[in-house]
């Protein structure tokens, strides 16, 4: 059986499962673990941050849960059709999508709405988005290193060097990188960059190919596709991660999703974090022994530092400390700032010394 | 300078000039010019007042007579005119009272009477027959036929206003067709432009009045009020007035037309709720307020140097010296024996004693003898008086005062009483009290420099007073008290200050709130009814009860503001809405509390809502003599306002149930819409057969689901009780075939059709199955009670 056709089975048995328990007289019921930052638990045995055992029910018993369970339903329908069809659309589609539904308690009211129950959809039926063919609107990010891979695409099998066969912008990571063959490689470790210019710093100075290394452009908080490559690559090639972004606490939470996997997404933590991804900075003690030029941290900052403080992904001695000195200190600092040293600081001086440090160079 | 007086002078006769144009002003003459004063002020106000008054009097009249009242009112236009008929089935008036009720102003049997009725002062249809005949120059006609009579007496007549007394136009026999009752025809300018102020005059008395038949005929319309119930309004008794009732003015006068000759008995015989201990104490109040009270001193003690029998055995002289031994022995033991003792305390022991005395020794003890002893019992008694009134300011002034202070104070005090020398018995009025207690503190402050407060000052005074005795005076008979302002004043204040039970209630006629519900329910096509009646309560001497109705929802208009109905001893009140009482209460209310929309949270509500208030009393306080509007007294507002609010909980509860109806209703044709679209996509998704959610639904709902089941000539009625609370429900399946005996079913036959009903009490959560053999051809058809259809769901399909 294919995968496509096991994930439209499993659908249809969530399916039959509202069906069984109409036939029997009972509230159709849908069951849920609560997706709040209280209940997420560490899984010893996979490393990964997973849900924990609460759990939240939507019940036909009201208005708001019948709508919910009627679009669940509705979507259910159209994602056995799609996988039927071998057709794939994106999660922006499916919100247009169920405009034309006939029933107007089925429609989503934004796409917020279509987004979580495709993930709710994931979770109890523990098929995820990718297979369903659903896609996020924006292109994946890319990646540049020395990597030689094989992807299929609808128009047949590419080979493709990752650093020789494509233009300064990189290698596209596709939607679906499960679809990828890595087929050789030089590269010594992996380098996980937050913002594009920095990210096009490293890759002017050469320092892929002067320290072989793949660079994955995260573009902010990164897409599951690049997450996933991101555990790919570590795992198949056994490529130590490491993660460079900007020193404020958003972008701990970048590293937080790379390395121990999102809130929203706990139920896949096991396809996508990667547990040993280490941070690389900024560090609120580069700001400090760097004298980089900084901005003050703003109230919503602090509030975000704090709420970190009690998250149960960063309960560890490093980041307790880090974020303790963010605080005191009460300033943040971008990757760019490295900049304030010579354009060249970041890839002579800052990143060799630190890698070094870290063991991973 | 010239004096005023003498300019006056110069032009002479100025005051003869002036006193030739003064002369005396009769009663009609001045509501002549004062229409307004009595309801008159215009032509479209004039005809509802005067229907007003016909009908009040027209009401009043039946059922002082226990008739069941049916009055017709007609209102006919000739020329220029409008003619006003009102008839009614009372008892007729007698031939010689006519033309005083119809042309005398101020005539009647109620002014005097403190019983609850809708006339009072004998103005009202007297004063429509002046503004009748001043519009229109025409005379009243005036048709009454006793019970009884064979014929009817005949009247037309107008009121001479220089006289105030009727003037008789045609006096004549006459016959109709009613076998007792009254017809009064008015003509008047007057319009009809305040149609629906008399619209809501009829309609709110009908309300208040169930049981009275009113019938109104206009030039264009015709209505008619029928009776909702036979049960007369209790009948009321006359009231004496209530001690705390009554004013200097009407005390004097009943001083002066009284019998009785003493204080006690007038008080017993003239007021209500006043017994012998009542009396006592009202007298007792007046003996301190006319007389003042007496000092009363802690007699000398052991270890003082004044001693009582000697100074009483040396007041004695020639009695012999055992008899004087032994009565001043006697007097002074008696003394001793006291904790406190005032003057006239002092005679009664001495008299004692000295009748005593002569009886065991022979000698006579003149009231010389006897005088001079007590003058000298008291001053030694009231010899030392700073040391006690030390302890008494030292006791009540909590603050720690100035010493020195306390004991100046104290003496100056005592010097008060002492230098009294018209009155050594050291009597005090509490008035008189004070000003010494005020003085004495002025002076303290000045020389010793401590300020005693008022609540200070206000102690001493009270505490004293409390030491101070009644006097055993005879207090003044009525003829004195009468013949003395200042006295009867005296009386009054007792009379106020004493503590006396309310009024007894049964001189009032509540409507009662099942009638006030009814005469609702038979004006208004509402959904909702409460009423309430309050206990009686009491304003200056005059019992009254208030009761509130509610109507709500139905056909009541429900824009705009809900419509406040008001009554007086069951008079609508028409006009001058905004200087009553009752709309300033009803606007006090929150009534966003109860359900009601209330923009900005005070003022009158808005929706589809009546609220009635009725106020009962043998004297209703209103603003002005045409008795448009209650006046705000305090009492009287927090029992309006208790009345309304009674009412208004059951509204509320009944509002939250429609509301929380309403919504279950919302949420079940909403879900009722989404779950079988639910169901069909779910087969069509899943492709299987289609799906009966009715279970499903009624769980949802909290319902009581019922359900048939029918296999093998068996019926099973399944009851499913899905709700938290027990369900009492009445079960009954009609079927067209006999079912012969069904266990803990009534079965009954009509026309052909079974019906099998049970009564099941099924608890919240549990589930009861009804069960019976049927032809299985039979078809059935089950309807259920006990439950809201809201909340019930019937699946008989299966």
């Amino acid at each position: 059986m294919s995968t496509d056709e096991q994930a439209r089975e499993q659908l249809i048995d969530l399916a039959a499962e509202f069906y069984d328990q109409f036939a029997g007289g009972q509230i159709p019921r849908m069951t849920l673990p609560t997706r709040t930052k209280s209940n997420i638990e560490y899984d010893e045995d996979k490393n990964v941050w997973v849900y924990g055992d609460r759990t939240s029910s939507r019940t036909a018993n009201s208005v708001r849960g019948a709508q919910k369970l009627l679009k669940a339903i509705y979507t259910i329908d159209f994602l056995a059709q799609q996988l039927d069809e071998d057709r794939s659309s994106t999660l922006r589609e499916l919100y247009y999508l169920s405009e034309s539904w006939d029933h107007e308690d089925a429609q989503f009211k934004n796409q917020d709405e279509s987004n979580d129950l495709v993930e709710d959809l994931e979770i109890v039926s523990e098929v995820t988005r990718e297979d369903f063919h659903m896609r996020p609107e924006e292109s994946g990010a890319t990646l540049m290193g020395p990597l030689f891979l094989r992807e299929q695409t609808r128009r047949g099998e590419r080979d493709i060097h990752c650093q020789e066969d494509v233009g300064e912008g990189g290698y596209q990571i596709p939607n679906n990188p499960d679809t990828i063959e890595f087929l050789d490689n030089d590269a010594d470790f992996v380098l996980c960059v937050e913002t594009g210019g920095m990210r096009d710093r490293l890759v002017e100075n050469g320092f892929d190919t002067e320290y072989n290394v793949i660079i994955v452009h995260l573009k902010g908080q990164p897409a599951r596709a690049t997450r996933r490559i991101t555990k790919r690559l570590h795992d198949e090639l056994d490529l130590p991660v490491v993660v460079f972004t900007d020193g404020d606490p958003w972008s701990y939470r970048i590293y937080g999703s790379v390395a121990y996997g999102s809130i929203k997404s706990a139920h896949l933590s096991e396809y996508l974090a990667t547990p040993e991804a280490d941070y690389v900075g900024i560090r609120p003690e580069d700001i400090v022994e760097y004298d980089l030029p900084t901005d003050p941290l703003a109230d919503s900052d602090i509030n975000a530092l704090e709420s970190e403080l009690e998250d149960p992904r960063f309960q560890t001695d490093f980041w307790e400390e880090q974020i303790e000195l963010q605080l005191d200190i009460e300033k943040k600092a971008e990757q760019q700032a490295l900049a304030s040293r010579g354009l060249d600081f970041v890839t002579d001086t800052y990143l060799p010394e630190r890698l070094t440090e870290m063991g991973v160079i | 300078m010239t004096s005023y007086q003498s300019q006056l002078g110069e032009g002479e006769g100025i005051a003869e000039e002036l006193a030739e144009s003064q002369r005396s002003i009769s009663i009609a003459e001045f509501f002549e010019k004062n229409k307004h004063m009595l309801g008159f002020d215009s032509g479209a106000r004039g005809l509802v007042t005067a229907v007003k008054e016909a009908v009040d009097n027209a009401l009043d009249a039946c059922e002082e007579a226990s008739i069941a009242p049916d009055i017709y009112i007609e209102i006919q236009e000739v020329g220029d005119y409008y003619r006003l008929i009102v008839e009614d089935n009372g008892p007729g008036i007698t031939k010689e009272q006519i033309p005083k009720i119809f042309g005398k102003l101020l005539y009647g049997s109620r002014f005097h009477a403190r019983e609850q009725s809708r006339g009072q002062q004998g103005i009202g249809i007297s004063a429509a027959v002046l503004y009748s005949q001043l519009t229109s120059g025409k005379p009243a006609k005036i048709t009454s036929r006793t019970k009884g009579s064979e014929t009817a007496n005949y009247y037309e007549l107008i009121i001479d206003t220089d006289t105030n007394e009727p003037e008789i136009d045609v006096e004549d026999t006459t016959t109709w067709e009613r076998p007792h009752g009254t017809r009064i025809e008015m003509e008047m300018e007057a319009n009809m432009r305040a149609r629906s102020q008399l619209h809501d005059y009829v309609q709110h008395t009908a309300v208040v009045n169930p049981h009275a038949r009113l019938e109104l005929k206009e030039p264009t319309n015709h209505f008619k009020y029928e009776r909702a119930t036979d049960q007369l309004p209790a009948e009321t008794e006359e009231i004496r007035p209530h001690p705390h009732g009554v004013e200097l003015g009407t005390l004097i006068k009943m001083l002066d037309a009284t019998d009785s000759y003493s204080v006690s008995g007038f008080m017993q015989e003239e007021f209500t709720r006043v017994g012998k201990k009542t009396s006592d104490s009202i007298l007792d109040n007046f003996r301190d307020r006319h007389f003042g009270r007496e000092m009363a001193w802690r007699p000398p003690q052991a270890h003082e140097d004044v001693d009582v029998a000697r100074a009483v055995q040396q007041a004695v002289s020639n009695k012999g010296k055992d008899a004087t031994a032994d009565f001043a022995d006697g007097v002074a033991s008696v003394i001793d024996g006291r904790e406190y003792v005032a003057h006239h305390e002092i005679g009664t022991i001495v008299d004692n004693h000295a009748d005593r005395v002569e009886d065991e020794y022979g000698k006579t003890f003149g009231s010389t003898v006897r005088e001079s002893a007590v003058e000298a019992a008291w001053q030694a008694v009231s010899d030392e008086t700073e040391s006690q009134l030390y302890g008494i300011v030292d006791e009540v002034t909590t603050k720690r005062k100035d010493d020195a202070a306390v004991q100046g104070l104290a003496e100056r005090i005592a010097s008060k009483f002492e230098t009294r020398p018209e009155d050594h018995r050291q009597r005090v009025t509490y008035d008189d009290l004070t000003a010494y207690v005020e003085k004495s503190a002025a002076d303290t402050k000045e020389y010793d420099d401590e300020t005693f407060g008022e609540t200070s000052r206000e102690k001493i005074v009270d505490a004293i007073w409390s030491l101070m005795r009644t006097v055993p005076d005879d207090v003044p008979n009525v003829a004195e008290v009468a013949g003395d302002r200042d006295c009867a004043s005296d009386l009054l204040t007792a009379m106020r200050e004493t503590d006396i039970i309310a009024p007894p209630t049964d001189c009032l006629a509540p409507i009662t709130d099942e009638l006030v519900e009814e005469g609702l329910k038979k004006e208004f096509d509402a959904d909702f009814y409460a009423a309430s009646t309050r206990d009686a309560a009491v304003h200056g001497g005059d019992p009254f009860i208030v009761e509130a109705g509610i109507a709500y929802g139905g056909d009541i208009p429900a824009d705009g503001k809900v419509e406040v109905m008001r009554f007086a001893n069951r008079v609508p009140l028409v006009y001058q809405r905004g200087a009553c009482a009752t709309t300033d209460v009803v606007k006090s209310i929150n009534w966003r509390n109860y359900g009601l929309d209330q923009p900005g949270g005070s003022g009158i509500p808005n929706g589809p809502g009546v609220v009635m208030v009725h106020v009962a009393s043998t004297n209703v306080p209103f603003t002005s003599e045409s008795k448009d509007a209650v006046a705000n007294i305090p009492e009287l507002e927090s029992e309006i306002e208790l009345a309304i609010r009674e009412a208004a909980r059951e509204l509320k509860s009944f509002l939250n149930k429609r509301r929380s109806l309403q919504k279950r209703r919302k949420k079940q044709n909403k879900l009722a819409t989404i779950l079988p679209e639910m169901a069909e996509k779910l087969s069509e998704v899943t492709d299987r057969e289609q799906l009966n959610i009715d279970d499903t639904m009624a769980r949802i709902m909290n319902n009581v689901l019922v359900e048939r089941q029918r296999e093998n000539g068996t019926v099973k009625l399944v009851v499913e009780n899905n709700t938290d609370t027990n369900a009492d429900l009445e079960i009954t399946d009609i079927v067209d075939a006999d079912p012969g005996d069904v266990e803990e079913a009534q079965v009954v036959e009509m026309d052909g059709e079974w019906f099998v009903k049970w009564n099941p009490t099924v608890s919240g959560g549990d589930e009861a199955t009804l069960e019976y053999s049927l032809d299985e051809d039979a078809s059935c058809d089950v309807t259920v009670d006990g439950v809201e259809d809201e909340k019930l769901t019937i699946n008989t399909e299966s």
